[in-house]
């Protein structure tokens, strides 16, 4: 039987480092390739070894897809492509297409720069993967080749982030991460007519059940409010457009509902980032989703300004908006360094911060923290003086050392989670859209998975897997297989009566079928049998029974018809002038032993087709003998 | 209602809310419950209570409520499914066994109960593992259950004044049976120590019974109130001693009536007519309960979308109208319903044990709230004072 192959090479079973290979139709696609943040050494990596333990990946793979840009889905791609090799296509959106390499730099910083470790992809191979990627528009079919074609949807939980329809003949797989309720608005059109064989999906927030935006909004306003109101100052360290403008205009709301009128800054490397990724995002959804999201120009804000560093000085409350997202350099670290002292002021974390930066260190409680100052070249000059001045002191060499700022932080610090993944409902309103066959959860602990996996099988009646890391789960597929059918044998079944054929209710039908020339034909028996030049035979069964009965040939015949006619309702029974009876086409004839007067012999015949249909020969048989014992 | 409509109110309430509410979480089930019950100090059940398959949650709440030295760091605000498993009916009533990982709970259509074990940290899978037979095979309003903390586990249990008996867990041993001829529906059932039981009918008659006697229960009167037809729920307030025990009760009119244990049929320390705005609801959601730490306060749920905070300190024997100290609105406004034949309301409420004012909510479209409440009244003469 054909199967679909899911192996997690990480996430299986576990959180963190997403990629999963499917095999499909022949094809092997790898779905994510993330890194898990949790680890610092190569477990942090997905297990590659398990497509090859020595050589490149290229030949193992037809191609490499990316559903979003957060680490754990694209943070080892680097690493696959250029320190395992692969050379074959990489699909992402083209907003994960631009914001990939620079979360991947960024990475690369911390952890090379920052953590001083050595065995790690480089700028250059960053750059080198990214020559690799192909990017995709939305609703856009790309054939990958002959045979394998793949498909990119809204999902929308981050900027970029798709779920992605693979198909390979008349198989199909959808993969997705998370879907937010904006894109279940888009995608119901779609994933309606889909029924894909598998749908993959991450089990983390299905289990969840999540705290309404409204209120998450409201903290955050809560929390910005407080602090402006007893004078402190607020920062927001961010990376993406959707989250800063989306803040942004909550605010610029509030503030004017409240009749506000200290400052709302956004730093200037924002300004540049948030044009571009607004024009990428805009350009890159379709115009329903485009309503459903902000359509304001950053600089359309009455109460947001352009932030110029000097003001960071100034006194009396403000909000200033600052890149990066992660306090680990730039402005907000600038900012961050200027206001930590002050516990009037507050920074509000808007998201996950890579270990190792600032923003990881204070959100882990950390209230001290080492800051890198500048170079200084110190001499130092060492005199060992005996009171009888004996000995001269040493002159030391000169030293380089850095200056290093202890920073005590006294701001309120906040971390606050805007995401907007799916949860427990959204995972079932989704199933319940695309109608899968069979459904694949990663990314969960196994024993936090079971009650979802029983849910999901109970309510939709259909399998449930869950694969460990390494752990195959082979879905048996049924695909569908397109036939031609010929008319006369379409017209011969209609004649036949009976409600129309439909997906939901099959009906039976006989025919023969011919594989020519790489296509399949379904003809009547005659028309195949002409075509490959046979004639056709025809088999008849018969089979005696014996009857004692006295009467005669007629009267037997006669009251075995009146009898048949009582017992066996539903068929079509004659009595025929030629002195047989027809049940259906079954024929029974009576006639006379040659041995004994008194006995009868019942001739039943019937034609092949005939034991295949419905037949009551046995029904028949098993009469007479009862008609024996009742004599008897 | 028109969305612009609806966004507005929505808006208004909730910045209204930042001054009203120290913190505030809105959820949304799959299917509304009728129940609410802690299961820890972190964790509660919830079921649903369609007449078909039913999922029964037990939710982890989010870390955020409980961070409170360092609750700025912790950005966690939605529940976590703990555990969960399926009934095959409603659940109308469900009640933790103390110093277990069980519940009980009973479908509203019979007496008997289901047991169920919540599982631990190696299954996220909650399983029936039996039954406790009730003294009545049908009953119009199903059984009202209590427990606390004893050794083996029990479960008091019954649907009217006559079938209350008091079940050994493990082994369905019936260990006590209250005595009396009466048949009334019971619409309240609590145990106020480890051996003395209140037994309160919808009628307002409360029978208060000691387990160590055989002597029959002590039966106080229903509250002197207008109208033969009013039904009555009630709670009592726990304390060190059942000698400190008050008990309130509340007629589907909106009277409340608040009595001594001591002196339960000698009349009420005091009484309030309460504004609950009573639309057409179902009785079965009226709930009434008293603050744990806040002294004189109780809460008033189920006559609509609205959750009632009342102090009853101020109240006086005479049948005065009395205003909430506080209403949560957020189900009313919050609603995703359109239809205005069928308004939203309020299904079960709970007090957190021991944050003073925080309470988790549920309403009949399926949304929980969780919400601290910030008391408006600023005088020290009016302010309920938590209990340390």
């Amino acid at each position: 039987m054909p199967e679909i192959n899911v192996t997690p090479l990480g996430a299986g079973q576990d959180v963190g480092r997403s990629c999963i290979l499917v095999s499909i139709g022949g094809k092997n696609i790898m779905l994510d390739c993330g890194m898990h943040m949790g680890y610092n050494d190569d477990r942090r990596f997905p297990d590659f070894s398990y497509i090859t333990q020595n050589g490149r990946l290229t030949d193992f793979l037809d191609c490499v897809i990316i559903s979003h840009f957060h680490l754990d889905h694209c943070g080892a791609l680097p690493y696959m492509s250029e320190m395992v090799g692969y050379d074959g296509p990489i699909y992402m959106t083209h907003p994960t297409k631009a914001i990939c390499p620079i979360l991947l730099e960024d990475f690369r910083k911390i952890t090379v720069d920052k953590k001083g470790e050595t065995n790690f992809f480089t700028s250059q191979m960053i750059k080198d993967c990214m020559k690799k990627v192909v990017p995709l528009n939305l609703h856009q079919t790309v054939q990958v080749d002959d045979e394998l074609e793949i498909k990119a949807y809204y999902a929308g939980h981050v900027l970029g982030a798709a779920m992605v329809h693979i198909k390979v003949g008349s198989e199909s797989v959808v993969y997705t991460v998370s879907v937010n309720k904006y894109a279940k608005s888009h995608i119901s059109a779609w994933i309606d007519k889909c029924r894909p064989d598998i749908l993959i999906s991450e089990s983390t927030y299905a289990t969840t059940i999540r705290d309404s935006k409204r209120c998450r909004e409201r903290d955050f306003l809560k929390k910005v409010h407080e602090t402006i109101e007893r004078g402190g100052k607020v920062l927001i360290p961010v990376f993406a457009l959707g989250r800063a403008q989306e803040l942004c205009i909550l605010l610029e709301t509030f503030w004017e509902r409240m009749n506000l009128k200290a400052p709302i800054y956004f730093s200037t490397g924002l300004t540049e980032k948030a044009n571009h990724y607004y024009k990428l995002f805009i350009t890159w959804t379709n115009q329903k989703i485009r309503k459903t999201f902000v359509q304001r120009n950053m600089f359309e804000f009455k109460h947001i300004k352009a932030f110029d560093r000097s003001y960071a000085d100034n006194p009396g409350p403000m909000v200033v908006f600052a890149t990066p997202g992660m306090l680990h350099a730039g402005q907000s670290l600038q900012i961050f360094k200027k206001w930590a002292g002050n516990e009037k002021n507050m920074v509000i974390m808007p998201g996950y911060c890579v270990q190792g930066t600032i923003g990881h260190k204070i959100l882990n409680g950390q209230r001290k923290l080492e800051m890198e100052g500048r170079a200084t070249v110190r001499l130092l000059i060492s005199f060992a003086l005996t009171k009888r001045l004996i000995h001269v002191g040493k002159l030391l060499a000169c030293v380089f050392c850095f200056h290093t700022l202890q920073l005590d932080v006294k701001l309120q610090v906040e971390y606050m989670s805007f995401s907007a993944h799916a949860d427990a409902k959204g995972i079932m309103q989704l199933i319940r859209m695309a109608e899968p066959r069979n459904m694949l959860l990663v990314h969960g602990e196994a024993v936090k998975m079971e009650f979802l996996k029983g849910k999901i099988e109970q309510e939709f009646s259909i399998d449930c897997y869950m694969p460990a890391n390494g752990e195959t789960a082979t879905v048996t597929t049924n695909p569908s297989v397109p036939v031609d059918i010929s008319l006369n044998l379409l017209k011969r079944e209609m004649a036949l009566g009976g409600p129309l054929p439909d997906p939901k209710k099959p009906r039976t039908m006989h025919g023969t079928l011919i594989m020519k020339e790489n296509s399949l034909k379904l003809v009547s028996s005659e028309q195949a049998l002409k075509e490959l030049g046979l004639n056709e035979h025809q088999l008849r069964f018969t089979c005696r029974v014996q009857l004692q009965d006295p009467h005669s040939d007629p009267d037997t015949l006669h009251r075995i018809y009146t009898h048949l006619k009582s017992v066996l309702k539903g068929y079509t029974i004659q009595h025929l002038p030629d002195g047989t009876v027809m049940v259906e086409s079954i024929v029974i004839k009576v006639s006379s032993s040659a041995e004994d007067t008194n006995a009868k012999v019942l001739l039943l015949s019937w034609s092949y087709q005939v034991k295949h249909r419905h037949c009551p020969c046995s029904r028949l048989s098993k009469l007479g003998q009862k008609h024996n014992r009742l004599k008897t | 209602m028109e969305a612009v409509e609806f966004d507005d109110i929505l808006d208004d309430w909730f910045i209204e809310s930042l001054k009203t509410y120290k913190d505030l979480h809105v959820y949304q089930l799959e299917h509304p419950t009728q129940v609410i019950e802690w299961t820890s100090e972190k964790t509660v059940c919830v079921t649903g209570y369609s007449l078909s398959k039913n999922e029964i949650l037990e939710l982890r709440l989010p870390l955020k409520l409980f961070a409170d030295e360092n609750k700025g760091l912790c950005a966690e605000r939605d529940f976590k499914v703990a555990h969960g498993g399926f009934t095959d009916g409603p659940v109308r009533r469900l009640r933790h066994i103390p110093g277990t990982r069980c519940v009980v709970t009973n479908d509203g259509l019979s007496s008997d109960l289901q047991v169920w074990d919540l599982g631990g940290d190696d299954s996220d899978v909650i399983r029936r593992t039996g039954s406790i037979a009730g003294r009545r095979n049908v009953s119009e309003r199903g059984s009202r259950i209590a427990a606390r903390l004893s050794s083996p586990p029990q479960v008091l249990h019954g649907a009217q004044s006559s079938d209350v008996q008091l079940t050994e867990l493990t082994s369905g041993r019936t260990l006590y049976k209250l005595e009396t001829d009466s048949t009334d529906p019971l619409s309240f059932l609590q145990f106020v120590s480890d051996t003395v039981f209140l037994a309160g009918c919808c009628n307002g008659s409360v029978y208060v019974t000691d387990t160590r006697t055989s002597a029959a229960p002590q039966l106080s009167p229903p509250p002197a109130s207008s109208g033969d037809s009013v039904l009555w729920w009630a709670d009592a307030s726990v304390g060190p001693h059942p000698s400190s025990c008050r008990v309130v009760r509340l007629s589907s009119s909106g009277q409340a009536v608040v009595s001594d244990l001591r002196s339960l049929g000698g009349g009420a320390v005091c009484q309030a007519q309460l504004d609950v705005q009573e639309r057409c609801c179902n009785l079965d959601h009226i709930r009434v309960s008293w603050a744990p730490t806040l002294d004189d306060c109780i809460s008033v749920s189920g006559f609509s979308g609205v959750v009632q905070i009342y102090n009853t300190c101020g109240w006086s024997m005479e049948l005065q109208e009395r205003q909430p100290l506080f209403q949560h609105r957020g189900h009313v406004v919050s609603s995703q319903q359109t239809d205005d034949s069928t308004p939203v309301f309020t299904t079960a409420h709970i007090w957190h044990p021991e944050r003073p004012r925080t309470l988790l909510s549920a309403a009949s479209d399926g949304s929980v709230h969780v919400w601290d409440w910030v008391d408006p009244e600023q005088s020290a003469a009016g302010s309920p004072i938590p209990r340390t």
